[in-house]
């Protein structure tokens, strides 16, 4: 799976938790926690959640600090950098 | 624990079916069960296959505000998935009873943590531990009460036009951090049992634990007191500092206070503290797990980093922990009005 899909999937998973299609257009330096994406800490729980089960990739056991939680991009290079490296 | 017991209303908490009797009465033994849960801060909820109206006749026939309500025509186990989500729940903290084996045969594979029970388990099942919480604290006995506050500061939050800052000021949010005294020592326990996704340490923590430490000359032990204009929800978090080394074994939080400042104060009070005194820094060891996740999410937002990672220790029965260091030389953000100490 590219980088690309990956950010896609993340991007339509967002949109499933908030309930709301997110524009198209939105940059991936978007934070994901409150004033950019407006997750909160339970949205954020969930959407790691989500991840876990489409990618099999457990960020908060492996990235203690949620560095990963900074922004769209950063979860997507997060997410796929573990995939290449389990193929 | 069971925190919420959801009821189906047809031949289970209705001695009948509510669109072909016509007004059935509700049944006396299950009605009694239902009541002594409540009055132990078990939360009671409905997830029934009726019209909204067979909810409202069942609340004033029973006398009970219930929790949460799902009367439509979706499947049991969307209801009782989406009162766990609206409650803050895990699903093994709810139970489900209903007459019908269809719909229990069809939560229990759907929702496998969720107690399936048959209305005639009720009477019983009100004597097992799990529904026996061990101590009844004030928070506990007006816990229903709570929800429906929630439930109107929800539908509030919702139509409000401005922002989460905006919305808590306009509602008069008050979040008041004090040292415990010997009376929150019960309900500072009960939150250490209760508490999971905001639990830094996930072990319980006794009032006799509790009153040692409030005896002891270098450690502190706090707690936080939210309340509003829809009501006051009481004692909603805690944490203990060990003041020699600027370390806090346990901070703790109910969910319940989600989104409303609580944690973030708690943080900054406790950092700003700990500068005072002339800290450097101010450590928050927490276990690691999946269910906490809420938890680190608020600690690294609130600029603490994780150090010291013990990794993960292979199922012996110390728990992977890590330290969330804050340096306090970095700037603290400012509080907002309505929290004092």
């Amino acid at each position: 799976m590219t980088r690309e899909q990956v950010e896609g999937e993340i991007r339509q998973i967002l949109g499933d938790l908030t309930g709301r299609q997110l524009r198209p257009g939105l940059p991936a330096e978007t934070p994901l926690l409150r004033a950019g994406v407006g997750l909160d800490s339970l949205g954020a729980t969930l959407m790691l959640t989500r991840v876990r089960e489409r990618f099999g990739v457990d960020v908060a056991d492996e990235d203690l600090n949620l560095d990963s939680l900074a922004s769209i991009g950063t979860l997507a290079t997060f997410v796929s950098q573990r995939l290449e490296r389990a193929t | 624990m069971i925190k919420c017991v959801i009821w189906d209303l047809d031949n289970t908490l209705l001695a009948g079916v509510y669109l072909e009797d016509e007004h059935p009465a509700c049944d006396p033994l299950l009605a009694r069960v239902l009541g002594d849960l409540a009055s132990r801060g078990i939360l009671q909820a409905i997830a029934s296959k009726n019209p909204p109206e067979a909810a409202d006749y069942a609340a004033r026939l029973l006398g009970h505000e219930f929790a949460a309500v799902r009367c439509d025509w979706a499947a049991k186990s969307a209801a009782v998935g989406s009162i766990v989500a609206e409650l803050g729940l895990q699903p093994q903290e709810a139970a489900f009873v209903d007459d019908d084996a269809m719909e229990r045969a069809q939560v229990a594979f759907t929702l496998p943590d969720v107690v399936v029970l048959e209305p005639r388990d009720m009477a019983d099942a009100a004597t097992w531990p799990q529904f026996s919480p061990p101590v009844i604290t004030e928070e506990a006995r007006r816990r229903g009460e709570l929800y429906l506050q929630r439930r109107a500061r929800h539908a509030e939050a919702k139509a409000f036009g401005g922002s989460v800052a905006e919305f808590l000021r306009y509602s008069r949010t008050a979040v008041r951090i004090a040292p415990a005294g010997p009376a929150d020592l019960a309900r500072l326990h009960e939150l250490s049992v209760r508490t999971h996704q905001f639990n830094s340490s996930g072990v319980e923590v006794t009032a006799d634990d509790f009153a040692k430490l409030l005896a002891a000359p270098d450690q502190q032990v706090i707690t936080v007191r939210l309340s509003d204009k829809f009501g006051d929800d009481g004692i909603v978090g805690g944490c203990v500092l060990a003041t020699a080394r600027w370390r806090m074994p346990l901070l703790m939080m109910s969910c319940r206070a989600l989104g409303r400042g609580v944690i973030d104060a708690l943080l900054t009070w406790a950092c700003a503290t700990a500068r005072e005194a002339g800290a450097s820094q101010l450590v928050v060891p927490c276990v690691i797990n999946s269910r906490n996740v809420p938890l680190r999410v608020a600690l690294t937002s609130a600029g603490f980093r994780a150090s010291n990672d013990t990794g993960d220790t292979g199922g012996t029965k110390t728990p992977r922990t890590a330290d969330y260091i804050r340096l306090l030389d970095q700037p603290l953000p400012d509080l907002p009005e309505w929290v004092t100490w």
